[in-house]
């Protein structure tokens, strides 16, 4: 069973923080686009034996940009070149301000089963200064649209850390959130990354940024709420109702084959992961040319493999499968990393059971400390 | 060659007033190399050294020019070491020659470094003629500059030659200068060998090859020669001069410059300074002035990975076979283990030797502070040099302390006098003289080399907006009442932090330090106390908050090349780490102690 990625690197205006691949190009770049794409999931094919897959996921940038159209154009293809299981969890990520009441219950008749909204926040200012195109009233309209079109999972982004974002601000955002019932959230810390505006205002000083502690708090308070809300933690950054995580999202953590399409998309396959080019032109010119648009692929060794298996599966909250690391590497991971994971253990950042190691809340909050320590 | 038609000399400049540019057209327009052979500043052939616009190195070049009389002359260029650091190689350098010519940069005038060089050719009795560089800049004042060299340094300068290396305009009258006015050097064949040696340099194939002058007598393949200073016989195997490569000549006469190889394979058997004769027919006077090599700066080199001890010391051999003032022995640290005390000429050879280190031989280095050597008095009348810190003796067993002190010359515009005094007074320096030069002057101070080596150059460029120009010489050693300042990581004393701090600076700099380190510790896991102490008083106390978040945000698309080469920089980052007890301790933190206010 597979995981397949769908990228649509269109946005009607990028977002101050982001450094994902995404470009404000003319709508008429579209069109060219969805039929390149076409083309390379039916050149993958050609490459891949047909395979059973049972999630789809359009991210983006902003997937919910194209035409009901398009988005069927893309599924029909994919359904033809892969084996799309009936209860397929298939994911559509929106911008609140890109949708209405027609095109979501259009988006349903296709097959999409799953929503998921980039809210962020629910103060319109804030909104404005991360260079979100919608206000809190447009993502109230996108709820309420979506469910009426008969969309029984939703999941919604907030983000916290923000510039001149306060607790406060955290908590009532939070609440008129969880007061929408959805079926999950993903929270996102704002990481400054360079090459951003935010990256640049920071540099001259005018980006206020909440300090260290506040966004301790602010991680603190969301990542209790939300649990005390019958939302479950099963990922570092993921909380969902019961039955609601969302698997496309594990298969990443959970060493799953997945086959990322479009531009910059990422796939791991085969004991390889392959990432397309960013350049959306390219892209296009090589998919029209029948080339693989891959920009680089890496050589996946064991000990990749073993590292990957181990940090990966830490972010989820079942954590490492002992027994599943001592059937892929044929050694027992205590052999391996025993040291670290003893120091990890008396440090309170890892707990064990018998089939699973993972990270206690504590180490959640300091993973990459974690993590780094499954590096060879 | 008739000694009558040599002429040997070197060019003296400040940092940046044309000294490589002007033997680039001297090589130039002698034909000695070929356009396509010249690369800009050709003499300065270390990587760092052309970085860094400096010269390290000492080097020679042998031109043949044809004079206005149709005569060749041999034309031998010197060039010498351009920093203070470097100030006994550049005196060496200097009394091989007979001349010098004195550039001066036509807009800035005449600076502490030139000053002080000239001074040094003074005292040889070198020839020297003033060339004012760079009159092709708009804010050129050549008029203005041959006043400043009446006037400061007291030379005619009604001929100096008005030159643009740049441009070329000039530079055929420095020719006829040197010819008309450098004396050709005196001496003969049939005398006892004396030779002096001025630089040396390690050659893989040949081994250790020096820099010669020949004063009396001559050198030829197959000569016993022996070094006077040591006693250390050997053949000669390769005679020859640069040009500025090397080419092998069967010999080398009174008046002449070049090199010699022979059974050599340390450079320290080269004493730079040191004077060469034969075995069967020696001088019996060697030349004058010289001395061993006198590091003025310590500070300890660790491995931060301790199994890269031994290549730190081959390192440091291989660069030791081309240095013969580097020195350094194995030492111990509580904190960092195992490692060298090593003795540098001043920072900027510790700076250099460091870098070379990291650079060349790819060694992740901790450099603990630079320290000069103190002379602690005992109570039981022993005086020890002390060059670690560490190495302390405890304060009841200390009768009094010395620490060396340098005359210092400063010259800035008349605007800052004000703020040199005033950083001056504050590095302790004791106020010798003040001169006006048109609109600057010149203050002279004895200061402790102490100061000097924590931040007294930064601070007097940073206070005067970098007109300030230095010059130092060591001026001996006085009293001081100093005290050792130890810091305590997580409550314990980390002996590669300690420094030796003059009485009264000692509760602000354990201050300073303590809030510096806390900078740049990063947060652990748990909570770092930082403290400050003199024996057993806490001065200071400071705390690295625990670390309390710090996770990779969610992901997107399946990126996971992303998120492990995150991981990978961070633990990358680690390895540029020292563990110091329980604490991850970064390598500037070691230097932090250069870096207070």
């Amino acid at each position: 069973m597979i995981s397949l990625y769908i990228h649509i690197p269109f946005c009607l205006a990028k977002c101050r923080y982001c450094d994902f691949p995404s470009i404000a190009a003319k709508k008429d770049t579209y069109p060219a686009y969805v039929s390149a794409l076409c083309k390379e999931i039916k050149l993958r094919h050609q490459q891949a034996s047909p395979l059973k897959a049972d999630t789809v996921y359009f991210g983006g940038g902003t997937p919910s940009l194209l035409s009901v159209n398009s988005i069927a154009t893309i599924l029909t293809t994919l359904k033809t070149s892969y084996d799309l299981s009936p209860d397929a969890e298939i994911t559509l990520e929106a911008n609140p301000g890109t949708v209405d009441l027609p095109k979501l219950q259009a988006l349903r008749k296709l097959g999409i089963n799953r929503l998921s909204f980039g809210v962020q926040a629910t103060q319109d200012f804030l909104l404005k200064l991360l260079g979100r195109i919608h206000t809190l009233a447009d993502t109230k309209e996108a709820i309420t649209a979506a469910k009426k079109a008969g969309f029984q999972n939703i999941s919604l982004d907030l983000m916290y850390g923000l510039p001149r974002q306060t607790l406060a601000m955290l908590q009532e955002s939070t609440a008129w959130a969880l007061q929408q019932e959805p079926q999950h959230i993903s929270i996102y810390g704002l990481q400054i990354e360079p090459g951003t505006p935010f990256a640049q205002m920071q540099k001259e000083g005018c980006l206020p940024l909440p300090d260290e502690d506040t966004v301790e708090t602010m991680y603190d308070f969301i990542t209790t709420t939300l649990p005390q809300h019958g939302f479950e933690r099963y990922e570092i950054a993921n909380f969902a109702r019961h039955g609601f995580a969302s698997r496309h999202n594990l298969a990443y953590w959970q060493d799953k084959a997945y086959l990322g399409f479009g531009c910059a998309a990422h796939s791991y396959y085969n004991f390889q992961r392959t990432y397309n080019t960013h350049n959306v032109y390219e892209y296009i010119r090589s998919c029209n040319n029948n080339a693989l648009p891959v920009f680089e692929e890496e050589k996946f060794d064991n000990q990749t493999w073993m590292e990957e298996f181990c940090f990966l599966a830490l972010r989820t909250a079942r954590g490492i499968d002992k027994k599943k690391f001592q059937e892929n590497f044929h050694r027992s991971i205590h052999d391996v990393y025993g040291k670290n994971i003893n120091m990890l253990l008396t440090q309170k950042l890892l707990k064990e059971n018998d089939a699973y190691l993972f990270l206690t809340p504590a180490g959640m909050k300091l993973g990459n400390i974690v993590f780094e320590k499954f590096l060879l | 060659m008739d000694a009558k038609n040599i002429r040997n000399f070197s060019i003296i400049a400040h940092i940046d007033h044309g000294k490589s540019t002007i033997a680039d057209r001297l090589i130039e327009q002698t034909g000695t190399l070929t356009e396509r052979e010249m690369e800009d500043q050709i003499l300065d052939n270390m990587d760092l050294e052309r970085e860094r616009g400096i010269t390290i190195k000492a080097q020679t070049v042998r031109l043949h020019y044809k004079g206005k009389d149709g005569q060749i002359y041999e034309l031998n260029l010197i060039d010498t070491p351009g920093h203070v650091d470097f100030n006994y190689e550049v005196s060496r350098s200097l009394a091989a020659c007979e001349g010098a010519l004195l550039v001066v940069d036509a807009a800035q005038g005449v600076e502490a470094q030139t000053l002080a060089n000239v001074y040094l050719a003074l005292e040889h009795d070198l020839e020297i003629i003033p060339i004012i560089n760079k009159i092709d800049l708009p804010s050129a004042d050549p008029e203005r500059v041959k006043k400043q060299i009446e006037d400061i340094i007291g030379l005619d300068a009604s001929e100096a030659v008005l030159c643009s290396a740049k441009t070329g305009v000039g530079i055929s009258k420095i020719f006829t200068e040197i010819i008309d006015k450098i004396p050709a050097p005196s001496g003969n064949d049939s005398e006892p060998l004396k030779a002096l040696i001025f630089d040396s340099y390690f050659d893989s194939y040949k081994g250790a090859i020096a820099h010669i002058r020949v004063f009396e007598g001559m050198i030829k393949p197959g000569m016993k020669l022996k070094m006077m200073s040591t006693g250390k016989t050997f053949e000669v195997t390769d005679i020859g001069f640069f040009r500025p490569t090397p080419v092998n000549v069967g010999s080398l006469h009174a008046g002449q410059v070049g090199f010699i190889a022979g059974s050599l394979k340390n450079v320290k058997d080269i004493r730079v300074g040191d004077t060469i004769t034969t075995v069967q027919n020696p001088t019996k006077e060697a030349l004058p002035g010289y001395r061993g090599v006198t590091p003025m700066v310590y500070c300890g080199l660790y491995p931060i990975d301790s199994g890269e001890y031994n290549n730190l010391k081959d390192a440091l051999e291989k660069l030791q076979l081309n240095d013969a003032a580097l020195v350094f022995e194995p030492e111990t640290s509580i904190a960092l283990g195992f490692g060298f005390r090593c003795g540098f000429l001043g920072l900027l050879h510790m700076d250099v030797i460091q870098e070379r280190l990291e650079r060349e031989y790819n060694l992740k280095l901790i450099t603990t502070a630079p320290s000069v050597i103190y002379h602690v008095y005992k109570t039981n009348g022993e005086m020890l040099k002390v060059a670690n810190p560490a190495e302390l003796p405890p304060p009841t067993e200390i009768e009094h302390m010395e620490e060396p002190f340098v005359k210092a010359t400063v010259i800035v515009p008349n605007d800052y006098v004000g703020a040199v005094m005033e950083i001056s007074q504050e590095k302790r320096g004791k106020f010798i003289s003040m001169d006006y030069i048109d609109n600057r002057v010149m203050l002279v101070y004895n200061v402790p080399l102490n100061e000097i080596i924590y931040d007294y150059f930064d601070k007097l460029k940073s206070t005067t907006r970098g007109y300030a120009s230095l010059d130092y010489e060591l001026a001996g050693y006085q009293q001081a009442k100093l005290v050792k300042l130890d810091i305590l990581l997580n409550g314990e004393m980390v002996d590669a932090l300690s420094t030796i701090v003059h009485i009264d600076r000692a509760q602000p700099r354990g201050r300073q330090l303590a809030e510096k380190l806390k900078k740049i510790i990063p947060r652990q896991m748990f909570e770092i106390p930082i403290q400050a102490a003199i024996g057993n008083k806490i001065i200071a106390r400071e705390t690295v908050r625990a670390m309390r978040k710090d996770v990779l945000s969610k992901c997107y698309g399946g990126d996971i090349t992303r998120k492990r080469k995150l991981l990978e920089k961070q633990k990358e980052g680690k390895k540029r780490m020292k563990s110091v007890g329980s604490v991850e301790v970064p390598q500037e933190a070691f230097m932090a102690i250069l870096k207070v206010d």
